[in-house]
């Protein structure tokens, strides 16, 4: 079973300071939607593969096991457009590319998170203003899913020592199946919840106004030059689709 | 009959959790014994085939439970988990109780009179239509064992059924086990508690690192150094031992060994 999609390595893009790193992503995501030239969206798919494999040291393999899933999506959007725009070798063409846009938005962002433990990006998040109470709340968050899940598994073989099966009967049935399990895992959790803001409250959460963070980041020479990289990039991006007209094929 | 033969789990390819298991037994209370981790609820719940053999067989009453469902096993093999919240869902104990026969496709007369039984075993007649999460830790524990017997299952696993009890809910428990073994019934018993071992198992198997360190008498359980196995030996059967009295089983027999009681 797998909890996190963070893998541990030592390269460029995992030294970089999560703060550049979230940035850089979110003007890659506004990028890819600013374009739909299906040649331009395939080489900007390549240059993130490229990037996370020559920078982050993350396997091709690797980066094909996160977009697997994704696949079914992306060949939907793809075949989808034929039957819109006509002539349908050309909608085939448009299709390649949002589908080919729907995998790269999506490998940019799991690639930050690939390359970036988890503590590290909410304290970036929280580094930029996301309040600390938020950033608390998604690490808790995180932090659980593993229990629940095991929690789970307990109380479905607890039921299923009392003759539950799960997979009995057609689709309505199936679904009352659950509630047996759903039940105490709600109560279970919900007195998780209390027990552990009891916890927090009685090691004084909330106390100070100011936090200051036991591990801290901060911008090195590093992490501005490839935050003015992509800011460069981005505003070429820009400059390119608006002043120049380059990348975007109008369709109706 | 539960025979386990040459029993070997291994959880998603790496680690070894049992390592070449045997074990038979019948109508008897077992205590099954070992530090954490040592695959006391591995082996535990292969035995109503919520998981397989990696390598073996456990053959229930001539049933292989590898080729038949955890629901077919329950009528025979009952599990009462460690933390009784994990089954509780319904508004009330008889509900609560009625689940397990219900499932085995019971008709409605048989249910209720089955709830009535197996709530008249654990003491908890008159519960009827009080909610399960309303109860004390001793009652919950109770009934979580009521829920298990109404199915009637010949053997019962119970994983620390006194975890966490005071010293009258862990009596109760405890009666209600002696009573269960009385009427036929096999029972499992896992536990870390090694009074409990003293007083109620006739057996005694410790597991450890995944093999069977120990199968045999109760009394010759605590002749072995249990300290190898991070286990330690009740306090009375050391003060016993000390004063030369040798193998007590309670309070009650040492007074009496003491010559103390008239």
């Amino acid at each position: 079973m797998m909890y996190t999609l963070y893998l541990e390595r030592n390269s460029l893009l995992h030294r970089l300071d999560p703060r550049v790193k979230i940035i850089g992503s979110f003007f890659g995501v506004v990028v890819l939607i600013l374009f739909n030239s299906p040649v331009l969206l395939a080489s900007l798919f390549l240059l993130i593969v490229l990037t996370l494999v020559i920078l982050g040291k993350i396997t091709l393999k690797e980066v094909f096991k996160v977009l697997k899933p994704l696949i079914p999506i992306s060949v939907i959007a793809m075949i989808i457009w034929p039957f819109i725009l006509k002539p349908w070798y050309f909608g085939l063409f448009i299709g390649f590319g949002y589908g080919i846009r729907l995998l790269s938005v999506a490998l940019l962002t799991l690639g930050l998170i690939m390359t970036t433990p988890q503590r590290d990006l909410i304290l970036g998040f929280i580094k930029m203003g996301m309040p600390y109470e938020i950033g608390l709340t998604l690490t808790i968050a995180l932090r659980y899913i593993p229990t629940l899940y095991m929690l789970t598994q307990t109380i479905m073989d607890a039921q299923k020592s009392r003759g539950l099966e799960l997979e009995r009967g057609n689709f309505i049935q199936k679904a009352k199946n659950t509630i047996p399990v759903l039940i105490p895992l709600i109560i279970a959790s919900i007195k998780t919840a209390h027990e552990l803001s009891i916890a927090l409250e009685s090691r004084a959460f909330g106390a100070s106004k100011r936090r200051t963070f036991l591990h801290n980041i901060k911008m090195e020479m590093k992490d501005y030059i490839v935050l003015g990289i992509s800011l460069a990039s981005f505003l070429f991006a820009v400059y390119m689709r608006y002043f120049l007209g380059i990348g975007y094929i109008k369709l109706f | 009959m539960i025979k386990v033969r040459n029993l070997w789990h291994i959880y998603e390819g790496k680690k070894e959790a049992l390592r070449g298991v045997n074990l038979t037994f019948g109508n008897e209370i077992i205590a099954l014994v070992g530090p954490n981790g040592s695959g006391k609820t591995t082996l535990a719940k292969h035995l109503n085939g919520l998981l397989k053999p990696t390598k073996g067989e456990v053959i229930v009453d001539g049933m292989d439970t590898r080729k038949h469902s955890v629901a077919e096993l329950a009528r025979i093999v009952g599990y009462v988990f460690q933390n009784p919240e994990h089954m509780f869902f319904e508004e009330n104990v008889f509900k609560e109780v009625a689940f397990g026969p219900r499932n085995l496709g019971l008709s409605e007369r048989e249910v209720e009179e089955r709830v009535e039984w197996a709530l008249r075993q654990v003491n908890l007649e008159g519960y009827e239509d009080r909610s399960p999460y309303s109860l004390s830790g001793g009652e919950k524990q109770r009934l979580a064992i009521a829920c298990i017997l109404a199915m009637k299952p010949k053997y019962i696993i119970l994983d620390e059924p006194t975890t966490g009890l005071d010293e009258k809910n862990t009596e109760r428990v405890k009666e209600v086990i002696r009573k269960l073994y009385k009427e036929g019934h096999g029972i499992l018993l896992i536990t870390h508690e090694m009074e409990l071992v003293l007083e109620l198992a006739e057996r005694v198997v410790l597991l450890y690192r995944g093999k069977k360190a120990f199968d045999g008498d109760v009394e010759e359980f605590f002749g072995l150094d249990l300290r190898e196995y991070d286990l330690d030996r009740p306090r009375l059967l050391t003060i016993s031992k000390e004063a030369g009295l040798g193998f007590v089983r309670s309070v009650e027999e040492f007074l009496n060994a003491l010559g103390m009681r008239t």
